[in-house]
């Protein structure tokens, strides 16, 4: 049976519940709130709900099952002991309103993962609350105007992002109430500073970038540029998308930026989950540490009358309101649970934490010049170009389908299914739109050699494929290629119980 | 040092002790780096980072902590979360917002599969059928939930649902209103989830107004009216006193046709109250929570959204729809992207990109464990909990609940003799979490305190409660008295 709906067992299938602690025949409800027909939800055993989820999960395709180089998104392995700690009842059983004395524990591994994260991007504070990526590019961008109002600065109200920017960054400007200013970028892909000199001025609050860029190359003029927006008056902001290709080599603090987001679900191994959750930590140099959405850890040295446990013979970790706090982002503490379980993936590296990201930046090089090796052997090299002409990239890479588009009209999506049929997930298409029928690759540390060999063949093998195969792939998945129009036209957003 | 046992290390002479090989396990061409440089052409680790400029290399060693082993690291986390008091260890009545129900094991045992934990987005659907589907059908139970046509896949939490909620009531509702860029809330709505709709809505430079609530804890329709006009309004059902309100039944027609009429909910109690989709409501939200996920000291969570299809072209985050493949086959993909970061960017209609979609399966597994008959029993649970305390409560003499003429859900407000602060801490001496203290909300509430009750909540643990309650209350009548 492959909708969940269609399980109509009879009434009070499921989980067995205890009775209720005293009669229900008189619960006081008003009248007008009684409800009338319960939902329409299924009904289902134990063993008919186990196998409906194990028979989706089949249908799915994660880092465990394969291959993964989905660019932007840094799909590395996710350790199994975060899991396992995640579920201790010291964070998944305990409740954002206990008292301080009530946590030290936890108090303690966010004090460690504020310093550490701090320590990583060469930032003064750090607070774990916002719960993605976005929401820390918003909530650092909120700092920022806090800052400009409190300086009476109340006429900068520009952001300015490059056309290769993650969607994200603008939209989290926006929402904070900025107006975009989007800059084009170099023809090899860089940032323009001179397209920067000229929009930067007494009405720019930030520039937001990531480095390296989306295109995954480092830009070596990201100095020059934190100076022009800096002699503006202007704010620097990090996008962490791409963290994990510099940590322990360079820090936005060294590169001048003044505000930085980390993705824990990136850089520091949270699951992604299909979606999410993700965490979106920010750091901030010292000027703007006093808008930090509140509470962040503070600790102080053991006083007299102090309740002491194993975590906390030396100091005493509490929560600490900064003085201009823009308030709340996320209503309690951010994803803890992704915050526990990202320091157990740090401790694994600890000062080490810089060969997590030389073997990131090793593996995406080394595959780069694989599918060149590859596609030069046999002579179809034409058929795809660089993204960027450097010698080098960082974590991460793209290629240009525009040459094979135009010789044979096969494009980034078409090679994307193809590789689905290779048993791979595909790269991220289409993104960033400043390269033509992009592919954005990046395979992560965290695989082999041979792997990066194998999809290397995999990949040119594709390239000369029959673009009539090409077309009608995938054919071994699942579904064959969605038709995403219908689902546009037909929605059909829920079970059509009516049907 | 001793090298010779771990020859293929000796390529990486950073590495001067075997403490340092503990990430081994993780990197997969640890020790062949050299194979893989020559490849390429190139000498050592260092060319790859030739392109950063000198001036903002990093020259020392990061100041951290040396490498451990996966068991050091669990031992350490025993440690440390050890030293925590988890609210299975004590009796427990803090809940407010967040509550202890009890999650069936097939629903950790079966989010731990790969398959589903490792994934990303779907952006493939092809190879993304089963995400994609068990967020369709987590959709439908939300849809049937509420009683509204349209549920998203998740937003963060519940604060974050209700800030979405009110700026796209704006962006669907600013034309014709009569109060442009305004909006209403309860005036009972959490400093901290008011401090997320300010954060939300001040960008938009929206006003958000109060609307008042009676002495006895529901909302105060006669002045419901001012609200009319404006974009959209905020109540919460039970509200953050845990009241159920049956007033709300009536706001739609006050506030009128061009006004979002937006609800947040407790999702449990949806088992025995009416949906507010059925009273009019045109968005609901709420803390998932409840359903499918451990508290996890507030986070990660799952936030509801659902509305009408009056507001699905403005609804923030990601929608899965059905669809047809190349054969015709039923399949399910992500649609309505167009109004995402990702195609939008800064004219989206909001910049969520990750999500809640891990949780929101949990939520999926949990609702499709319990059924109808099980949710309306676990609402019963909750509520005769709340129902039995209430009545035990309201035995002792020395302290009063001011709402009790009300109906409840899973919370109430005793009024205490003495400050709420005061009590908690001498409820923790005898091993209660016993609640918690409403001056952190309303500061002029001194005295108030919120005790919570769910599933979990067993009638010798209310015994208790009234007990020491009792005890205090007593002490400090007394000692007023003396």
């Amino acid at each position: 049976m492959s909708h969940l709906f269609e399980h109509e067992g009879a009434d009070g299938k499921g989980y067995s519940q205890p009775d209720p602690v005293a009669p229900v025949d008189n619960l006081q409800i008003p009248s007008s709130l009684v409800r009338a027909k319960l939902p329409r939800w299924p009904r289902l055993s134990e063993p008919e709900m186990v196998r409906h989820y194990t028979w989706l999960s089949t249908r799915n395709f994660g880092i465990d099952t394969g291959f993964y180089p989905l660019g932007s998104c840094t799909m590395k392995h996710n350790p199994r002991i975060n899991e396992v700690i995640a579920q201790l009842p010291g964070i998944a059983d305990i409740h954002p309103l206990q008292p301080d004395h009530q946590i030290q524990g936890t108090l303690a591994i966010f004090h460690e993962m504020q310093d550490m994260l701090g320590i990583c991007a060469g930032m003064d504070a750090v607070t774990l609350q916002p719960v993605a990526g976005a929401q820390g590019e918003f909530t650092a961008i909120r700092c920022i105007q806090e800052y400009f109002r409190g300086r009476g600065e109340l006429g900068r109200t520009k952001v300015i992002v490059p056309d290769s920017a993650h969607g994200t960054n603008p939209a989290s400007a926006a929402m904070a109430g900025f107006e975009i200013i989007e800059i084009p970028s170099r023809e090899d892909g860089r940032i323009d500073l001179d397209a920067l000199r000229a929009v930067v001025g007494d009405d720019t609050a930030a520039m937001m970038i990531t480095n390296p860029s989306t295109l995954g190359v480092f830009e070596p003029e990201i100095a020059q540029a934190a100076d022009i927006v800096h002699e503006a008056g202007g704010q620097m902001y990090y996008d962490g998308a791409n963290f994990n290709a510099i940590l322990g080599r360079t820090s936005p603090g060294l590169m001048g930026f003044d505000a930085v987001h980390y993705n824990l679900h990136k850089t520091f191994s949270q699951p992604h989950g299909g979606g999410g959750p993700g965490s979106g930590p920010i750091g901030v140099k010292s000027h703007l540490a006093k808008f930090l959405p509140g509470p962040v850890v503070k600790r102080r040295p053991i006083l007299a009358g102090d309740q002491l446990t194993s975590v906390n013979k030396e100091w005493w970790y509490h929560w600490h309101q900064p003085e201009n706090s823009i308030g709340k982002v996320q209503q309690w503490h951010g994803n803890s649970g992704a915050v526990v379980r990202c320091w157990a993936y740090y401790r694994r590296y600890g000062r080490e934490l810089k060969t997590m990201s030389e073997h990131a930046v090793l593996n995406a090089n080394y595959l780069r010049h694989k599918i060149i090796e590859e596609a030069e052997k046999i002579g179809v090299r034409h058929l795809f170009a660089d993204g960027a002409p450097v010698d080098v990239v960082k974590h991460e890479f793209t290629i240009s389908m525009a040459p094979m588009k135009e010789e044979c009209g096969i494009g980034a999506m078409d090679i994307a299914k193809g590789l689905l049929d290779m048993g791979y997930m595909a790269p991220t298409v289409y993104f960033p739109l400043i390269v033509p029928e992009c592919m954005m690759v990046e395979p992560t540390e965290t695989e082999s050699k041979e792997t990066l060999d194998e999809f290397a063949k995999k990949f040119v093998e594709v390239l000369q494929e029959d673009p009539e195969v090409l077309h009608n792939a995938p054919v071994t998945t699942k579904v064959r290629r969605v038709d995403e129009v219908y689902a546009a036209r037909n929605l059909t957003l829920s079970y059509p119980f009516d049907e | 040092m001793c090298f010779a046992t771990k020859p293929t290390f000796m390529l990486v002479p950073r590495y001067d002790s075997p403490g340092d090989y503990h990430m081994v396990d993780q990197l997969p061409n640890l020790g062949r780096e050299k194979e893989m440089l020559d490849a390429m052409g190139m000498s050592s680790i260092d060319d790859l980072f030739a392109d950063i400029p000198e001036a903002v290399r990093m020259t020392e060693e990061l100041p951290l902590p040396p490498p451990q082993s996966e068991e050091e690291i669990i031992s350490d986390a025993r440690r440390l979360l050890g030293a925590n008091v988890a609210l299975g260890d004590r009796v427990n009545f803090l809940g407010a917002g967040l509550n202890r129900n009890y999650v069936p094991a097939s629903v950790f045992q079966l989010v731990t599969r790969g398959e589903f934990l490792t994934s990303y987005t779907p952006y493939q659907p092809e190879v993304s059928q089963g995400m994609l589907q068990a967020m369709w059908e987590f959709q439908t139970l939300i849809s049937e939930l509420v009683g509204l046509e349209v549920a998203n896949l998740s937003v963060y939490d519940g604060s974050t649902a209700a800030a979405e909620a009110l700026t796209c009531a704006v962006r669907v509702h600013n034309r014709k209103a009569e109060q442009k860029d305004t909006v209403y809330v309860s005036e009972l709505v959490p400093p901290s989830r008011r401090s997320v709709i300010h954060n939300y809505t001040q960008g938009g430079g929206i006003e958000v107004k109060t609307l008042r609530h009676n002495s006895d804890g529901t909302l105060d329709l006669n002045s419901l009216s001012q609200a009319a006009g404006s974009c959209g309004i905020y109540v919460e059902q039970p509200n953050p006193l845990g009241i159920l309100d049956g007033g709300l039944t009536r706001v739609k027609e006050i506030i009128g046709e061009n006004t979002a009429f937006v609800v947040g909910v407790a999702p449990v109690s949806l088992g025995v109250i009416e949906a507010p989709g059925n009273y009019n409501a045109d968005i609901v939200v709420g803390e998932g929570q409840a359903l499918g996920s451990p508290i996890t000291y507030g986070g990660p969570l799952y936030g509801i959204f659902a509305c009408t299809k009056t507001y699905l072209r403005q609804m923030p985050g990601r929608i899965v729809g059905r669809s047809i493949d190349v054969d015709g086959k039923e399949a399910f993909c992500l649609t309505l992207s167009t109004r995402e970061q990702h195609i939008r960017r800064h004219r989206a209609t909001s910049n969520i990109c990750t999500n809640e979609t891990l949780i929101a399966l949990m939520g999926a597994m949990h609702m499709s464990l319990l059924g109808p008959e099980g949710l309306a029993k676990l609402a019963q649970r909750n509520m005769a909990a709340c129902q039995l305390a209430k009545q035990k409560l309201s035995e002792i003499s020395t302290i009063a609940i001011p709402h009790r003429n009300n109906s409840h859900f899973n919370e109430f407000v005793v009024e205490l003799p003495g400050s709420a602060a005061e009590c908690i801490a001498y409820l923790d001496t005898q091993g209660l979490i016993g609640g918690f203290d409403l001056s952190a909300w309303y500061p002029e509430r001194k005295n108030w305190l919120l005790v919570s009750f769910s599933d979990q909540t067993k009638a010798t643990e209310i015994e208790l409660l009234a007990a020491h309650l009792a005890v205090w209350s007593t002490s400090l009548v007394q000692g007023v008295r003396a």
